[in-house]
């Protein structure tokens, strides 16, 4: 065998002259440092890390373009009241575990529950093993787990009593000492929302949520709901923005926290591809759907109180939509993308005739996946005569340049076939078809799909030909799977919101002008369904007919998702 | 999974094909190619490294083993995979025999996934001039991995000479989570560094590059000091304000000792070489940090302002040895 073995000289290497990048850590060779003189060394000092103030000072390690060091908070507390609820012992725990054991808490690190038990360091400890051992998404390291264990800590008491909020406080200067956390602490409130006035007047008495007296950041985390309409909204906005300075309020909405959620916002402005059809010149109309497969499970009294149209509508699917319709931001930061999430917000119209386009439904019994499932009015707790509704659509205007007559279809409903979360963008259709009618009879709408859960990823739906001789045109589906292109085992949504808590990095967060801007919307719908009867539909259906209709009247249909 | 003896490239490109044909839904984005340099040795090393990659990075794997270049007559075999004990990927084993060792890439290009970047990884033997292996020539990220060499400092060594932007050693992946623990470290200090030193062995070419990347970052010269152990055992540092810390690995934990304060426990996450390999596979650009680490062990400057590209260099070994 033969080959073109001609030599080739290795080519001359020189570094390119004009290279301004990383001017100001030119490597240096340990060699070169004995030697240097002061004016040198200082200069490498300056560049490596100014003397600024402690606060502002960079770290000289931190390197924007080092992308394999993990982003670590600084050391701080993280107080959960209500630590013995579901969703600490279900979510919160477990995601603090899964931060351990990736390595992303602080080495300085105390997770200090309150609660009305009488209970000390111990049981807590054995608790939070339990409830992390059994939900945590990442391998079980008993390791990992006793480093942990030696930072939890539990103080007793209930929310009223203040020698227990006294108790707590002084706690936390203890640990400032012992555990290096200075003065930082995130506190998370996993409480009914009627408990919230009570315990930030305690905070407030004690002076837990002040910054400047504390010496480091005192941050608060809020779970929905954030109210029940806008009067409530306002008054608990007002009530947390007082005790705490408004940027140290983390509104968590775990939607927001899923790796697909925040693609749609790579998937939009990083590509050249989708922005010029992203309007009203070429979009005929957006469905965003979160249906689940389940029922209400153990939470009738909150969920009769309140209602698909409160529990969904008013937070996640307006974010949804707030991100699906936003302008560009200006830059990636938390204020410029929650001033354009804002702006759409506002911009939201709702339709005049709200008997035709808001449309409310409450599950019968039926078949579910091979189970047979009962009524909503039938499930325990549920008063016989219940008018909540389990299941709301509606339609949606926004009135701005780019999505001026374009409908937006909200819909969720409990008991629908399946658990699924889309956001699906349909392009108008060609304006002429070369083809005869019968050609593209099966020719729909191109479609652009979000799927946020499950199977997160990307689906775009267009015609295509049918193999063989005759010129036939159908719908065919190219398909992104998330979990398949980049499958760094999507961290929990609550992993990645907690973490971003403890950094301070709201991004993720809806704010308090968000939350009213989206009551607004929900007000008038409430008003109007006030005292009557939502329309029946089987369990294991997609929704009323009447919301078939809605989409009928527009010449439309819902998408199965 | 189809094994071919005595065969073609063409027709290990069709065997892949048929395979992914067959395979029902066919493995649709593809992030990238993996191609591996390695010793029939250290398959079953690799192969156990590649799975772990590929449930995490969806890639076509293509492992490449050369035998006796001076065999009378080339020769290829391969194996065509997918979803097997490679992992959830699709992966290509190429065996290759007598001179169609040196002319690899004629078997592995049609074989590329299309468009998509191409990671090379020397398991074993890094060559000395990455340039004289044409897979490394059109590979857009390299790996090496020199502590698998017979003196891994010198090798780091001509890692430096031979750098190109894109480059990067396993010996580097190793040291993530010091790195990151010492930033973490640097997150709350008030005042500059006076001065900090690795403890370990001052041969390992993971304390060099430690060392080598917080004096290529701090400006102060970072020392490898010999203490036990055959890696990286500890770092002290001081500020400038008169605090010191001492980090110690006490394995898969970091200990963190500050006078006046707790000591604290860091999990140091036990990793395998696939983990490792899935690090690098995260990002295709070129590490910067990396080669500025590299520049302060080496004492060589401008490494990241070097062209990325490789010009391929005929390199044979036949002829070396009869010279030689």
């Amino acid at each position: 065998m033969s080959g073109p073995e001609a030599s080739i000289e290795p080519e001359a290497v020189e570094p390119a002259a004009d290279s301004t990048e990383h001017e100001d850590n030119v490597p240096i060779s340990q060699g070169d440092i004995v030697n240097l003189t002061d004016d040198a060394m200082h200069a490498i000092s300056a560049g490596a890390g100014p003397a600024l103030p402690s606060a502002q000072r960079r770290n000289p390690l931190r390197d924007p373009g080092d992308r394999r060091l993990p982003r670590v908070p600084e050391p701080c507390a993280l107080v959960v009241f209500g630590v013995t609820g579901d969703l600490a012992r279900k979510k919160l725990l477990p995601a603090i575990y899964d931060l351990a054991n990736r390595g992303l808490l602080p080495a300085d690190f105390v997770l200090l529950g309150f609660a009305r038990r009488d209970w000390g360091d111990g049981d807590f400890e054995s608790l939070a093993k339990e409830a992390a051992k059994e939900h945590a998404r990442t391998d079980w390291s008993e390791e990992v787990w006793s480093r942990l264990s030696g930072d939890i800590k539990f103080v007793p008491g209930s929310f009223d009593d203040d020698e227990a909020f006294d108790e707590l406080a002084s706690t936390l200067d203890e640990l400032r000492n012992s555990h290096g956390i200075k003065g930082n602490a995130a506190f998370y409130l996993s409480i009914p929302p009627s408990m919230f006035p009570t315990v930030l007047k305690q905070m407030e008495r004690t002076k837990m949520a002040d910054n400047s007296a504390s010496g480091g950041w005192r941050r608060v985390v809020v779970e929905k709901p954030f109210g029940h309409d806008l009067e409530s909204a306002i008054e608990l906005n007002r009530l947390v923005d007082d005790v705490f300075t408004a940027q140290d309020v983390f509104r968590i909405d775990h939607y927001l926290g899923k790796e697909t959620v925040q693609n749609l916002m790579a998937l939009r402005f990083a590509n050249q591809l989708f922005e010029p059809v992203w309007n009203a010149n070429y979009v005929d109309s957006v469905q965003i759907t979160m249906a689940e497969d389940v029922g209400i499970g153990g939470r009738a009294g909150f969920y009769d109180a309140t209602g698909a149209a409160r529990d969904v509508l008013q937070n996640h699917l307006l974010q949804l939509l707030a991100l699906t319709a936003m302008e560009e931001p200006v830059e990636f930061t938390a204020d410029a993308i929650r001033t354009e999430k804002l702006k759409v917000l506002r911009a939201i119209t709702l339709p005049l005739d709200l008997a035709a386009y808001a449309v409310r439904g409450q599950y019968d019994q039926g078949w579910l996946a091979g189970e047979r499932v009962a009524a909503y009015r039938a499930e325990k707790d549920v008063p016989a005569d219940s008018k909540t509704e389990s299941y709301a659509a509606v339609r949606l205007g926004i009135d701005t340049r780019r999505w001026a007559g374009v409908p937006f279809y909200l819909r969720t409903g409990k008991r629908l076939p399946r658990r699924v979360t889309e956001i699906a963008v349909l392009f108008k259709k060609a304006p002429h078809l070369p083809f005869s009618h019968t050609d593209t009879e099966e020719l729909g709408h191109n479609q652009l799909v979000i799927r946020v859960q499950p199977d997160e990823g990307v689906t775009l739906k267009f015609g295509s030909k049918v193999p063989g001789s005759m010129m036939e045109v159908r719908d065919v589906a190219m398909d992104f799977l998330y979990g398949e292109a980049f499958t760094e085992s999507s961290p929990e949504a609550y992993e990645r919101l907690i973490l971003d808590v403890m950094l301070g990095d709201a991004t993720l967060f809806p704010r308090n002008e968000e939350v009213e801007s989206s009551w607004r919307v929900i007000d008038p719908l409430e008003d109007f369904w006030a005292g009557q009867q939502p329309e029946l539909y089987r369990a294991g259906e997609w929704g009323p007919k009447g919301a078939d209709n809605m989409l009928a009247r527009d010449g439309r249909q819902w998408r199965r998702p | 999974m189809t094994t071919l003896w005595d065969t073609t490239g063409t027709a290990v490109v069709q065997a892949l094909a048929a395979e992914r044909r067959t395979g029902g839904a066919v493995t649709s984005g593809l992030a990238l190619t993996l191609v591996v340099v390695l010793e029939e040795k250290d398959t079953n090393d690799v192969t156990a490294a590649v799975a772990t990659a590929a449930a995490r990075h969806p890639m076509r794997v293509i492992m490449v083993l050369r035998h006796n270049i001076d065999a009378p007559v080339p020769r290829l075999d391969a194996e065509v995979s997918i979803g097997g004990r490679h992992g959830p990927g699709e992966a290509v084993v190429l065996r290759m025999f007598g001179r169609l060792a040196l002319h690899a890439e004629s078997v592995t290009l049609p074989l590329l996934a299309p468009d998509a970047p191409v990671v090379a990884w020397w398991y074993s033997e890094t060559p000395k001039l990455i340039a004289n292996d044409p897979l490394g020539v059109f590979a857009d990220r390299r790996i090496t991995n020199v502590i698998r060499d017979s003196d891994p400092a010198a090798s780091l060594q001509q890692r430096a000479t031979d750098y190109a932007p894109g480059d990067t050693d396993l010996t580097w992946t190793v040291i993530t989570p010091w790195r990151a623990a010492l930033a973490s470290a640097f997150d709350t200090a008030s005042s500059p560094a006076r001065s900090l030193t690795v403890h370990g062995n001052p041969a390992d070419p993971s304390a060099q590059l430690l060392a080598g990347w917080l004096s290529s970052r701090l400006g102060i010269y970072v020392p490898v000091e010999k203490a036990e152990g055959k890696y990286i055992s500890s770092v002290t540092l001081e500020f400038e304000d008169g605090r010191n810390v001492a980090m110690t690995n006490e394995g898969y934990k970091l200990l963190m000792r500050r006078p006046g304060q707790m000591d604290t426990i860091q999990p140091f996450p036990k990793r395998t070489t696939g983990d490792m390999l899935a690090e690098e596979l995260k990002r295709l650009d070129a590490d910067q940090p990396y080669g500025e680490a590299l520049g302060a062990v080496s004492g060589q400057t401008g490494l990241n302002q070097r062209p990325a590209v490789r010009t391929h260099i005929w390199h044979d070994p036949a002829l070396a040895a009869r010279e030689g």
